[in-house]
């Protein structure tokens, strides 16, 4: 198992560096997968998580120079690893204004993803700071539960994108949507009952129209969540998304799909039982 | 600096809390633009230190805080004979610190002729599997002056280096740093035209050894920190001496093997045998050894005394006459302080 890529581009590693922090604060510790032509950081919906789970997925040769990997075996090309996302992003933190950045799979008396940065400095020899991540590789037999995960056909699906900078500031505890480009989102406790409706957003044309013909475009379809779940996922949200897809499944959960230009972001919430 | 109603200057060893000499100390900018003038005195009749200050319209505050007396430590080290010199502007200091957590203990500073290396200490990163290895490389003309006399790997605790820094960020001068080989403790000191404070540290005395079984037991050293930090201003030096005693207890594995040469080390740096260095300065040191842990299944944390003393350099004339008064001390050491002896457990 090989893996080592290059980063000069100083944009290209700020933004690296950008999505590795909004990983860490949507997840303590995720699984990196890295292929041929992709980097994903997977975070797969175990209790411990609250059901929650994410897939983020990168074109690699949007970011990296240079990019060489040789996976587990030829048939299975693809490397999985496991860390805590708060090392990575503060091993980039620290390559603010580097000359080069190389990221390298290795072995010293445990495997590691060592992040080697060479940084400009006001005399002539660079200074080179090095850390060495501490990873688990995980095995081929585990890889099946780390899947990107298919999306349940949606009852209603819609473009959001207001409503996720609204949702920073409400708390909220329902999301309903409908076929006509409304959305609601609502708060409900013993004395008040608020909601938001925002109007006119766009629905994406819909995979298979057929089941949905009948559908009348004004019902609404609504999931319970926990804010806790939401906010967290919008607190982690320093990427501004160039679109944003919100996919309901009525009653079981919503799901977040969030397109930035070279990397996509799915973020999957049940609903609270 | 300190008089009584005669006018005399009496040499008064004691200690102030902290916390009773930071509050009036606090606000600079105000204290700047409103105070004229400011005047500390002793009243050793009422074991007092009063602070005065003087605001325009004749307004005067004063503040009186209660001293104890105290047999301050005192710490022998002469920095000038250390084998490698550096000197740096904090600000590289500064870059290379934001690389560890603040949960390191300990780091290593790397020497050779042509750089400087600061890394995360290797027994530290083995005992935790989740901690991350980070180290820095500097290439030495960053340094306003770098003398190695011999490739060194020297290990001391972090907390005090981050310490230092905050507290050289506020002179903004130049930090030196004087060390030798590992077990001589380490000084960090800063010369301003109105301070010269030096900070001692201890250093491992071991080398990096591993112990191959996960169940080795270890010695672990309780950790204890004394401050001491002496200043002196330019024009009023009455007489200072180098006077240290630098204490350091490196942790001892009860690894067969190992046992000798750590025992050994330890001798070698500073045993409690007195030496004499520099003329009529003396060493002592001591090291004290706490219980046993004994943690089968995994790697015992290390741990090791360190601690931080001021230490003006000497008036060569003028040794034991007039030790310098230390202001302040952290107020952990109070107790061994006040048996003024040096045990600690």
């Amino acid at each position: 198992m090989k893996f080592r890529a290059k980063i000069v581009d100083g944009a290209c590693l700020n933004h690296f560096t950008r999505i590795s922090n909004m990983i860490a604060k949507l997840a303590k510790t995720c699984t990196l997968r890295i292929s041929p032509d992709k980097l994903n950081f997977i975070l797969c919906d175990k209790l411990a998580n609250g059901g929650v789970s994410m897939w983020c997925e990168l074109e690699q040769e949007n970011f990296f120079n240079e990019f060489q990997m040789e996976g587990v075996s030829a048939e299975n090309n693809e490397i999985y690893l496991e860390l805590t996302s708060e090392n990575l992003s503060r091993a980039l933190k620290t390559a603010q204004n580097a000359r080069a950045l190389k990221i390298k799979l290795t072995n010293k008396h445990f495997p590691c993803l060592t992040v080697s940065v060479e940084l400009l400095s006001m005399s002539s020899s660079s200074r080179i700071v090095t850390h060495d991540i501490p990873i688990k590789v995980i095995p081929r037999k585990l890889w099946k539960d780390l899947q990107e995960p298919v999306v349940p056909d949606p009852d209603f699906f819609s473009f959001c994108l207001p409503f996720l900078r609204l949702c920073k500031i409400l708390n909220l505890q329902v999301i309903e949507a409908n076929l006509d480009g409304e959305l609601n989102l609502k708060i409900e406790t013993e004395l008040v009952c608020v909601t938001t409706h925002f109007k006119d957003l766009g629905n994406p044309p819909l995979a298979s129209e057929s089941t949905h013909e009948d559908r009348n475009v004004e019902h609404m379809a609504e999931v319970h969540i926990d804010i806790r779940k939401l906010l967290q996922f919008l607190a982690g949200q320093q990427v501004n998304p160039t679109k944003a897809l919100c996919n309901i499944v009525n009653n079981k959960m919503v799901h977040f799909d969030l397109l930035h230009e070279d990397v996509s972001l799915q973020y999957f919430i049940p609903a609270l039982s | 600096m300190s008089e009584n109603e005669l006018d005399t200057t009496l040499n008064l060893k004691c200690k102030l809390g902290m916390k009773s000499i930071l509050p009036i100390f606090r606000c600079l900018n105000s204290l700047e633009r409103n105070i004229e003038k400011c005047r500390i005195f002793t009243r050793s009749d009422k074991c007092k230190v009063v602070i005065q200050f003087f605001y325009r319209h004749g307004i005067k505050r004063t503040h009186n805080i209660c001293f104890q007396e105290s047999q301050p430590l005192q710490v022998i080290f002469d920095k000038n004979v250390c084998t490698n010199t550096l000197m740096i502007q904090p600000r590289l200091l500064a870059d290379a610190i934001v690389l560890f957590t603040s949960s390191q203990e300990e780091v290593t500073l790397a020497v050779t002729p042509l750089n400087f290396c600061l890394k995360s200490s290797n027994e530290e990163s083995m005992d935790l599997s989740n901690a991350v290895y980070s180290e820095m490389f500097v290439g030495s003309d960053e340094f306003d002056f770098f003398e190695i006399g011999m490739d060194t790997e020297i290990t001391f605790c972090f907390k005090e280096l981050k310490g230092m820094l905050t507290f050289s960020e506020a002179t903004h001068a130049p930090i030196s740093i004087y060390f030798d080989f590992p077990g001589k403790p380490l000084a960090l000191s800063i010369d301003d035209m109105l301070v010269e404070a030096n900070f001692i540290l201890a250093t491992l005395a071991d080398e990096q050894s591993r112990a191959s079984s996960p169940q080795s037991l270890c010695l672990s050293q309780k950790r204890k920190r004394s401050d001491l930090i002496e200043k002196k201003t330019g024009k009023n030096v009455t007489g200072q001496a180098l006077e240290c005693i630098s204490r350091k207890a490196a942790p001892r594995r009860l690894y067969p093997k190992e046992t000798l040469t750590n025992i050994s080390a330890l001798e070698n740096c500073g045993s409690p045998a007195m030496k004499r260095v520099d003329g009529d300065v003396s060493e002592v040191s001591e090291s004290s050894v706490s219980n046993t842990e004994e943690v089968p299944g995994s790697l015992c944390l290390r741990k090791f005394s360190c601690m931080f003393f001021g230490a003006v350099s000497s008036d060569q004339q003028e040794h034991f006459n007039h030790p310098f008064d230390s202001l302040a001390r952290a107020s952990d050491s109070e107790q061994d302080m006040n048996n003024g002896s040096f045990s600690i457990f």
